[in-house]
């Protein structure tokens, strides 16, 4: 069956083995369960056994079984993460498509895209988005002499350069902080915003493993990583898993829970403007110098899903390091270019504010999944089922990164 | 890797001419000789105007910092003694910006915008790395 037809522009349908298949995507694949292993730092389990309490709690609230599942996309293999072949074996599924991308949480987007992608052509009926991290384990490859991704990138669009010794993620989203505040006169007391809010969230989140408040006074007072980058600008090194399973629309409709739509898709941006942890036109690299604010094509999204921007509930993002949640701000315009660190002050991007970010804590505080917890939340949230931390009356909620891609999900 | 020594530069065949150059005391980028500007990281074909028209050619190793870190995380054993050490970006005259690091200025008085040329620090008979001093 064909599924509904969105009209966005121009000729939107294709013939495909003898069928017309739409070519947006737009509400035709959803979210129909989720599962999140426990969350900790130094976690006696392996990745395998976070990844199957995971996998078995999806399977469980989605009410499906392990045959229905036919599809894994994974974004973080080896030498971090959990590869699909190994799930598969260990798991005993019988999986018809895989998708898996380089271990880095730039992917992150772009494997569920390909899991809704994949369930909308038919390539499979449930695709399993799996992610196990267990970084605790791992710090010699985080930026140490273990991190063949740092020595790959050899001063690329992620800003390492080992011979000078930035041999981590932190250096590039330093870089482009420091520069931030030189041409926006940013300050370290409003980064600090993004630090405490994310917090405050996690407060009300019993899974996150941060416990306790943050105060401006402790931020300030934390040590220096890579200035103008504090401890509390960088996201937690945890361990845990996460599973998100995607099906078609019209199958979501029919199991247990109400289905979370994926209504909008744009993938990532690459190009010479384009530096991982800087918005365009901040003059990283070899971006061009000058404020850029977003062009229609950068607003795809919205336009997919039919929405204006303003009908955004809440945004969610990988929160790496603190910067990135202005910069994906000014991104998808939400804040004029340069002025997001004014624009998060007084509450707006907290629990009640006219924008919450990352409700659940994000990797900030909750936990690092790879961002797959704060898929999770949105699912949460969409359902109703976030507790203290319910968005009321939320219908569309944005994954958007500072790297451009974003999915937009409707109730 | 070994894990007790400072990384060095991958050389590859894209960018073999830029660190045979550093070996000489030279900063030399890729140059269009169709549009005649000048682009990083190396490639076969202009970025700017896509033609296969690329000579390395010297630059004037003067530029501008454009960002700038300090680390005080060690992350690899072998910068542990230099801790807090800075990394830059510097924007060349010629436009193309490279890390790099600064010497001979205090950690604490690097300024975006600061004038700054090339100096060259060999490590080895094989490898030079270029690094940037304030200019007068």
């Amino acid at each position: 069956m064909v599924p509904m037809v969105s009209r966005l522009r121009g000729s939107d349908e294709v013939y495909l083995c003898g069928r017309v298949m739409p070519v947006s995507f737009k509400d035709t694949a959803a979210i129909a369960g989720i599962g999140l292993s426990r969350l900790g730092r130094h976690l006696p389990e392996s990745q395998l056994e976070l990844a199957a309490s995971a996998f078995r709690q999806a399977l469980d609230d989605a009410g499906l079984s392990r045959d229905d599942v036919d599809g894994l996309s994974v974004n973080f293999g080896w030498p971090l993460g959990l590869d699909y072949d190994r799930i598969a074996e260990s798991f005993g599924l019988d999986i018809r498509y895989v998708n898996q991308t380089w271990t880095h949480g730039r992917f992150v987007t772009m494997s569920l895209q390909n899991a809704a992608m994949a369930v909308s052509a038919g390539l499979a009926d449930v695709v399993a988005c799996v992610t196990a991290a267990s970084f605790t384990r791992a710090r010699e490859i985080l930026g140490g002499p273990g991190d063949m991704e740092g020595y790959r990138e050899e001063g690329g669009t992620h800003g390492e350069n080992p011979p000078y010794g930035l041999t981590a993620p932190a250096g590039g989203a330093a870089l482009a902080m420091r520069r931030y505040m030189a041409l926006y006169g940013a300050t370290a007391e409003q980064l600090a915003t993004v630090a405490i809010t994310l917090r405050s969230h996690a407060l009300l989140n019993p899974n996150a493993i941060q416990k306790t408040p943050l105060t401006l006074a402790d931020y300030l007072a934390s040590r220096l990583v890579v200035a103008p980058l504090r401890l509390f600008d960088c996201c937690l090194v945890s361990d845990g898993a996460a599973v998100v399973l995607v099906t078609s629309a019209e199958r979501a409709r029919d199991l247990k829970q109400p289905p979370v739509y994926i209504s909008g898709m744009q993938g990532l941006r690459s190009g010479r403007d384009e530096f991982i942890f800087a918005p365009p036109g901040l003059g990283i690299n070899q971006q061009g110098p000058g404020r850029v604010t977003p062009k229609p094509r950068d607003q795809d999204v919205y336009a997919m899903a039919g929405i204006d921007r303003g009908e955004i509930a809440a945004l969610y993002t990988y929160d790496a390091f603190t910067p990135l949640v202005l910069f994906v701000l000014e991104r998808f315009g939400f804040a004029q270019p340069g002025e997001a660190a004014a624009w998060i002050q007084d509450g707006r991007i907290a629990l009640g504010g006219e924008l919450p970010v990352n409700t659940s804590g994000g990797l900030h505080s909750e936990a690092h999944v790879s961002g797959w917890n704060s898929i999770v939340e949105i699912v949460r949230q969409l359902r109703g089922q976030a507790g203290p931390r319910q968005i009321g009356g939320a219908e569309f909620l944005q994954w958007a990164t500072v790297w451009g891609d974003s999915v937009v999900f409707r109730r | 890797m070994d894990a007790d020594a400072k990384p060095l530069p991958r050389i590859t065949q894209d960018n073999r001419p830029f660190w045979e150059a550093c070996r000489r005391h030279e900063l030399r980028l890729p140059h269009c000789t169709a549009c005649e500007r000048a682009f990083w990281p190396p490639s076969p074909l202009c970025p700017h105007c896509f033609e296969p028209a690329v000579e390395w050619r010297r630059v004037s190793g003067r530029g501008t910092v454009s960002s700038f870190v300090v680390v005080h995380q060690k992350w690899f054993p072998a910068f542990a003694a230099d801790i807090p050490y800075n990394a830059v970006q510097v924007e060349l005259e010629e436009g193309p910006r490279l890390t790099s690091s600064l010497v001979g200025i205090a950690n604490d008085e690097i300024a975006v915008g600061l004038a700054v040329e090339v100096v060259f620090d060999d490590l080895s008979e094989e490898i030079t790395l270029p690094r940037f001093r304030p200019r007068p």
